[in-house]
């Protein structure tokens, strides 16, 4: 037995020591990696699975795909090395999808110039219906291979449709697409909040001139009314234990931070002033809560422990600071400033330090983080409508996720697929 | 629909009962305002904006009265109460209740003190700037601004009832600050109940 344990821990660490991060993403000046991406043979289906792939990688920022006229290999899986050396290319991908019946089959094959190398050759069987699934499950493998992180083109957007005289929740892929009502909609929809799972969503909702938090279990295709009371509720983040969630809630007065506990149903006030507590954001390792505060005359960021105690002004620059949320390792907090006469996006250390604007264009908010903390979806109007956008958490690549013909805002991004 | 239709016969039946045997709450009701008055109601503004809800629901009511033949004109507004419920105007980001609104506020205290049966909602707005969850509690807490003034003033609490619709439901749609200024209110609604 101890030696049967000793050869895996040997074997492990055996495998670590030869998994190559070709692209360390968590340094700030990172080099893209020089890519051939072939589109993919065998069916129709190949080429619209490859170009979905060729997206993903793009746009994560961490490829540099060159332009397949300049590919000197057939598509077929088969790699020499010295042809991409002079070419300065250092990985080729190349593939093949099937199609039989509604069956999509695809077999992947990822070359390492530079080792001279296949760094994997991986079958995948889907139905013709998940085509998008299937090329973003492609993309996160092979990222995961360059980088050693999780990619994020399997996760989900979840954001709010103005319908008119309804409000709706709809949800879409990473890159837009994908586009699908979930049929839930309000007078007023607000704040939405995925569960750590991505099984449920929390949101706010307006019914009969009372504002009340929603629960959306999308496993039971269920959603209950789970809190409400006179005055005004807006939900905030689920708990990092998954038991409970914060909220802002005018129940004793005024709009004050409160905890609800699934168990029992019980509520804990958090904050006791006279004046606006609002938007509570639960930090990653659940220790601490960010929120919104007008103590001071002016909306600002404070943070405090879970529990309520030692309150620390987070913004001093400007006086309109509202819709702060933590990065997903809790190093930074983007949050909403009102410059100009417009809102933009900010982020900021939670001590305060390493003040930087992302945005300059029409108004931006709605700031949430990709699960990875490399993107920042948010809301513009900078093309006249609101839309939904996103951008690297640097500010770099803004571009817009969904169409000019719908109104769209308060996106919130899936945790990963579990 | 078929359940819509269905709640308005029951409706309809109840207040049809109602009409036959009047409580003495309804014929004070009957003094005050003219009969068929739908029970809720919302003095008309100019814009169309903020009738919705409930208030709809009432409307269609109402409606189905007036196919049953026993349409009287709607009750018009008394000029007394278009005074009393005229929207207070706030400046941005603040929730304080401005001095030139305060006379109104007493009238419409008197009014409610006066008046045991009616319930006050005040609905609370701010203008397209500030993001919407700040401006939803931004709203909540102008509503509670002055409906603390009026329990100062003697209104019982539990006859006040907030509502906050954030930069939700505007009057006024331009990007400008007299539009904004109009925006930036606090909205009464009266509710006499039976």
């Amino acid at each position: 037995m101890k030696i049967g344990l000793t050869v895996i821990l040997v074997l492990i660490s055996f495998l670590k020591v030869d998994a190559k991060v070709y692209v360390d993403i968590t340094s700030p000046g990172f080099k893209q990696l020089p890519t051939a991406l072939y589109d993919f043979v065998g069916s129709e289906e190949g080429k619209k699975v490859s170009s979905i792939v060729r997206d993903d990688l793009f746009y994560s920022g961490v490829f540099d795909l060159i332009d397949t006229a300049a590919y000197v290999e057939t598509p077929l899986p088969v790699f020499d090395p010295t042809n991409w050396l002079p070419l300065g290319i250092e990985i080729v991908i190349k593939g093949s999808v099937s199609v039989e019946e509604d069956i999509l089959k695809a077999t992947i094959y990822l070359y390492d110039v530079v080792e001279a190398k296949k760094l994997f050759q991986r079958k995948y069987k889907t139905k013709k219906l998940f085509l998008r699934s299937l090329a973003h499950k492609i993309a996160n493998d092979i990222y995961n291979i360059i980088t050693g992180q999780k990619g994020i083109f399997s996760t989900k957007i979840a954001f709010i449709v103005d319908e008119g005289k309804k409000q709706g929740i709809y949800i879409m892929d990473w890159d837009g697409k994908r586009i699908k009502k979930t049929g839930i909609t309000g007078n007023i929809i607000l704040s939405l909040h995925w569960s750590n799972d991505g099984n449920k969503l929390l949101y706010s909702s307006e019914k009969e001139k009372k504002w009340k938090i929603f629960l959306v279990d999308f496993k039971k295709r269920k959603t209950i009314s789970i809190y409400s009371s006179s005055g005004l509720n807006i939900v905030g983040d689920f708990l990092a234990s998954g038991n409970g969630f914060v909220f802002s809630s005018s129940v004793a007065g005024t709009p004050d931070i409160y905890i609800f506990k699934f168990k029992n149903k019980e509520i804990k006030r958090l904050t006791w002033r006279d004046g606006i507590e609002v938007s509570p954001s639960v930090s990653p390792d659940g220790s601490k809560i960010a929120y919104i505060s007008d103590r001071t005359g002016t909306p600002q960021v404070y943070i405090m422990n879970i529990d309520g105690t030692e309150t620390k002004r987070v913004t001093f620059t400007g006086r309109y600071n509202t819709s702060a949320v933590w990065s997903p390792i809790g190093d930074k907090l983007a949050y909403v400033g009102f410059l100009n006469g417009k809102n933009q996006i900010f982020i900021i250390k939670p001590d305060g330090s390493g003040l930087l604007q992302l945005t300059k264009k029409g108004n931006n908010e709605d700031p949430c983080f990709s699960p990875d903390g490399r993107f920042i979806v948010f809301t513009s109007d900078r093309d006249g409508k609101k839309r939904i956008y996103i951008m690297e958490a640097n500010g770099k690549a803004q571009r817009a996720l969904t169409p000019i013909y719908i109104k769209a805002f308060g996106p919130k991004w899936s945790p990963y697929k579990k | 629909m078929k359940k819509l239709i269905l709640f308005i016969i029951i409706i309809s039946f109840i207040s049809c009962t109602q009409k036959k045997v009047p409580t003495q709450s309804q014929l004070e009701l009957q003094k005050e305002t003219k009969p068929e008055k739908p029970i809720i109601t919302e003095i008309p503004k100019q814009s169309s904006e903020g009738k919705q809800g409930v208030i709809r629901e009432k409307e269609e009511i109402y409606s189905e009265e007036v196919s049953e033949g026993i349409k009287k004109e709607p009750a018009e507004v008394k000029s007394f109460e278009e005074l009393l419920i005229k929207d207070i105007y706030f400046d941005f980001n603040k929730y304080d209740i401005k001095d030139k609104y305060k006379e109104n506020l007493h009238r419409l205290a008197d009014y409610l003190i006066s008046h045991p049966l009616t319930k006050l909602i005040i609905e609370g707005h701010c203008d397209e700037r500030g993001t919407n969850e700040y401006n939803l509690a931004l709203g909540e807490r102008r509503a509670i601004s002055v409906r603390n003034y009026l329990i100062s003033l003697g209104v019982p609490a539990n006859r006040i009832q907030t509502v906050s619709y954030g930069e939700e439901r505007p009057v006024c749609e331009e990007h400008n600050e007299s539009c904004w200024q109009q925006n930036r209110r606090a909205h009464f609604v009266i509710i006499k109940e039976e």
